[in-house]
């Protein structure tokens, strides 16, 4: 910083002169702020159901969906294939197939293998034994089948990768997990409001950019694009003639979907108005997975919304956890 | 505090990944055409896409670029989030008509037993209705059809009949418009020597 620059600022009031020299270390405290680690409870216990939601779904068209050339409905090959023209790192069954044929072990065996892997992976998860081996397993066999059934990919794929990424990357365990209760195993204190804020901030950046360009179509302002969301099969759970009636109902719904979405970012933040718009978040994923079947969906974005504002925001925070520091006081998430 | 750093840099690194993404997306989005902000293609398009092809071969030749696309999949960052938006995506549906030997027919769909696999088979019927390549959508329906062949060991060939379903508005919902579909393509496959569909 020049010498010219220095006089100016020391001229100025301190808190402002704090304010424009120190911003990193702000931005920083920030950052790190203290919480207790029930968020990462919600977070882990709320994947590792999602994750069994999404075995047991798809239980009897597991095989068929990933299956290679002639075994499947489309050639897991083929989408692999596809996926190393993109880079050769990206996780895929392929590698395990490729292993077990070289053992001699058939590729419907590897496959249903992976089924029960990623049960297990999603019981110890649940249960908090061995979290953060739990925790990767789970991503990596969790990717693997969102990848070699590429081309079968819809929006909880990469909502639950990244869910999956960011509790691999948490400093598990938290107090409500066996490794904690066993094990006698402490969370790093100092990452838990971290990862809670990468968390917040991702889904401020998926909301605000999902409402942006829904305010952009000109059909979410007349309510035909919420129309036709709903009798579009496989979404059509509510015959159209019911619908119907509400028509009147559907331009303002559809402009209140994509301002709690674009909202979202600026006011979840604040005290009263951040509960009242996080709860009115979780009521419209409620209904997409009520109204339009898309459980998976509705059950993601639910859990990673409860673990990001949820404490502090739905029920109060009162204890931190055991290894952070006592005299910090808990911010409002 | 070093550890406090690395995490900044790299939260700073995903989060610019994933506003980058998305902004891409939209501009792609407008570019096109497909929202309502008014945009005349032919003056910036040409320039847009000669400096993308540009950048797509730097990009081949970057060692970096198979690292960091497999971060964006990994990060499940390699998308943008426009769910249902800038408009519903249209709806796309596979029918077969099955021809045996002794001259009967029979019809089928691409069927899977659970509603969640039938989400993804929605998804998959997209993917071909968006696509350009005819080639990649040969390819696909035909596997799509040698799948669904299996149920149907008499039969000696096949028709196999992409549309797009055209859903109407409640108002002309309201005067009687049933959805209908518009048809994109078809296809004649035949039973080969090795039970593959040529």
């Amino acid at each position: 910083m020049s010498l010219s620059r220095l006089t100016i600022l020391n001229d100025l009031p301190i808190p402002i002169r704090s304010r424009i020299i120190q911003p990193l270390p702000r931005v920083r405290d920030w950052l790190f702020f203290p919480t207790s680690d029930r968020w990462l409870s919600i977070f882990r216990i709320g994947l590792a159901v999602q994750l069994l939601l999404y075995v047991f779904s798809l239980r009897s068209d597991w095989n068929y969906l990933l299956g290679g050339t002639g075994r499947g409905l489309v050639s897991r090959d083929l989408a692999e294939a596809l996926l190393s023209l993109e880079s050769w790192m990206i996780p895929r069954f392929g590698w395990f197939i490729g292993l077990g044929k070289q053992l001699g072990i058939d590729e419907t065996i590897v496959l249903s293998l992976s089924w029960y892997c990623l049960i297990l992976g999603a019981i110890f998860l649940l249960i908090g034994l061995y979290s953060r081996v739990a925790a990767v397993a789970s991503w990596f066999l969790y990717l693997c089948s969102v990848k070699s059934g590429g081309l079968g990919t819809y929006g909880v794929d990469a909502l639950t990768t990244t869910g999956l990424f960011y509790l691999m990357l948490s400093p598990l365990p938290d107090r409500l997990s066996l490794d904690h209760v066993w094990r006698k195993k402490f969370a790093d204190s100092q990452l838990l409001g971290f990862w809670r804020r990468v968390l917040q901030l991702h889904l401020c950046l998926i909301y605000f950019f999902s409402g942006l360009t829904k305010a952009l179509g000109r059909d979410w302002w007349n309510g035909i694009n919420l129309w036709r969301s709903l009798i579009r099969p496989p979404f059509d759970l509510i015959p159209a003639d019911i619908l119907v009636r509400f028509k009147y109902g559907f331009p303002v719904a559809g402009v209140a979907i994509f301002l709690l979405e674009i909202g979202y970012v600026f006011l979840i933040w604040r005290r009263g108005i951040g509960r009242v718009w996080l709860i009115a978040v979780l009521i419209m994923h409620l209904g997409i997975g009520l109204t339009m079947g898309m459980y998976l969906f509705a059950s993601i974005m639910i859990i990673l919304n409860l673990a990001a504002f949820g404490p502090g925001k739905l029920w109060r925070e009162k204890e931190l956890s055991e290894d952070v520091d006592p005299s910090l006081s808990v911010e409002p998430a | 505090m070093r550890r406090k750093n690395i995490c900044l840099a790299w939260l700073a690194f995903h989060l610019f990944l994933v506003t980058a993404i998305c902004v891409r997306q939209l501009s792609w989005l407008i570019a096109n055409g497909l929202t309502i902000v008014p945009f005349t293609p032919a003056g910036i398009a040409s320039p847009a896409e000669k400096a993308r092809s540009t950048t797509a071969e730097r990009a081949r030749s970057n060692p970096a670029k198979p690292l960091l696309v497999g971060y964006l999949h990994c990060a499940g960052i390699e998308g943008a989030y426009g769910f249902f938006a800038p408009n519903v995506p249209e709806n796309y549906k596979l029918a077969f008509e099955f021809r045996n030997r002794d001259g009967s027919v029979e019809y089928d769909l691409p069927s899977v037993d659970s509603g969640a696999a039938e989400l993804r088979v929605g998804s998959l019927l997209d993917a071909i209705g968006r696509s350009d390549s005819e080639k990649y959508r040969r390819i696909l329906i035909r596997m799509l059809t040698a799948a669904v062949w299996e149920n149907h060991p008499e039969a000696i060939s096949v028709h196999a009949v992409f549309g797009k379903l055209k859903l109407p508005s409640p108002l002309e919902f309201e005067r009687g418009v049933a959805p209908s579909y518009e048809f994109i393509a078809a296809y004649d496959f035949e039973r080969s020597a090795d039970s593959n569909p040529k």
